[in-house]
């Protein structure tokens, strides 16, 4: 199977000012043009080993990624978002292409891929139990499933959870973890090995590094996993790490809080979630120190079955 | 019951998890809140009615916990009721008749 990494950097370029460079994250397949060569340079190096789709063949999100031309090009330059014809969000400055792109590839799932229920979520699995961990920005989610990662966890999404509605598993989307602020050099301290893009100041998040997904989860993108737990994480300073039950009731709750999608597909929804809520146990999570929440994981889901 | 209203319900422990087709509000209840909703689905009590209903099922509960044996005087509070209908009227789940 070919990979992104199997283009060279100006047939790559060429892909993306031309037909669109075709590349499958998780079930979905992304068309996306950008005249940006940083913008082209940082898909290298973060999706270098997603697999490598034909230019005109099916795909399920087009993305345009580009810089306006005219004078704006010279003052001040932009990146602007369009798809389908439409631009939904206001323009960026071009240094923050990379992360705009992360933001709208979410945007695409979250908005039309009802076809699964969506919670806002990292998933990681490991010993085929996989965990969700929904919660709002500021919590430490990223920042501990990207240490989770770095420690031999699967990756199945660090920003998007997929609840198939049949029988509950989750599909992988495995993209690159999106670390703020003071996080990109706490996992930079724990993971020097970890590979990041460049670091963007000044973004509406503050600033923003990509830390590329780990290419063993990439290739098993294909395979779904059992929800074991679900675990609200809340990063808290000189916190022991702290694994606390909560009920069923006050998990679904919570989860249909966090979810992009939920009061959208109704009924088909409730039942997803409750399918979900009966299969998984229920824990908040405090924490403050990474080494001692690894342990705390690894814990939690136990030996091989 | 308010008119055209289909709940779907999980109950885990001492909640319920509930989701009402008409309006797609999903709301967490205890189970007694979910036992008086289930009552007033089927009977058109008034409030004496539904005190009266409530506290012989919570004996019944209560004789079934301790095997049968003996019995067991049970008292609704009024203030706790009227609060408890208050809310499920304030969540669109019931209607005044």
């Amino acid at each position: 199977m070919l990979t992104v990494s199997s283009l060279t950097p100006t047939q790559l370029r060429a892909r993306l000012r031309g037909p669109g460079l075709d590349f499958q994250t998780g079930p979905f397949v992304n068309r996306l043009h950008s005249n940006i060569p940083h913008l082209a340079d940082g898909l290298a190096v973060l999706y270098g080993e997603y697999p490598l789709r034909e230019p005109g063949g099916f795909a399920n999100f087009h993305l345009d990624l580009s810089q306006p031309g005219g004078l704006r090009r010279w003052w001040r330059p932009q990146v602007r978002f369009e798809q389908d014809g439409q631009h939904p969000f206001k323009p960026l400055p071009v240094a923050q292409a990379q992360p705009f792109c992360e933001w709208m590839m979410n945007w695409c799932v979250s908005n039309r891929a009802h076809g699964y229920l969506i919670i806002h979520a990292a998933v990681i699995e490991k010993n085929g139990r996989a965990i969700i961990l929904p919660a709002p920005p500021g919590s430490g989610k990223s920042t501990l499933c990207a240490a989770l990662v770095c420690r031999g966890w699967r990756l199945l999404s660090d920003e998007l959870a997929l609840v198939r509605h049949d029988e509950g598993m989750l599909v992988p989307l495995p993209r690159p973890v999106s670390l703020k602020n003071r996080s990109i050099d706490v996992i930079r301290a724990f993971a020097p090995d970890a590979v990041f893009g460049a670091i963007v100041d000044g973004t509406m998040k503050g600033t923003v590094g990509l830390m590329r997904a780990p290419a063993d989860s990439i290739r098993r993108a294909g395979e779904v996993a059992t929800p074991h737990a679900i675990v609200f994480p809340q990063w808290e300073a000189d916190a022991p790490a702290m694994l606390e039950p909560i009920s069923r009731g006050q998990m679904f709750m919570r989860v249909a809080d966090n979810s992009f999608n939920y009061t959208l597909i109704g009924a088909r929804g409730f039942e997803t979630l409750a399918a979900l809520a009966e299969r998984s146990a229920g824990y908040t999570f405090r924490y403050s120190k990474l080494e001692q929440a690894m342990a705390v994981f690894d814990t939690l889901v136990g030996d091989s079955p | 019951m308010t008119d055209g209203q289909l709940l779907r319900r999980r109950e885990w422990d001492d909640e319920v998890v509930l989701f009402n087709d008409l309006s797609g509000a999903t709301h967490l209840l205890s189970s007694t809140a979910c036992w008086v909703l289930d009552r007033l689905a089927t009977t058109a009590d008034d409030v004496p009615g539904l005190t009266a209903a409530l506290e012989a099922e919570l004996a019944a509960e209560a004789l079934d916990d301790r095997g049968g044996a003996g019995s067991a005087d049970i008292g609704i509070d009024q203030d706790l009721l009227a609060d408890l209908l208050a809310n499920l009227h304030s969540l669109d789940l019931i209607e005044p008749c």
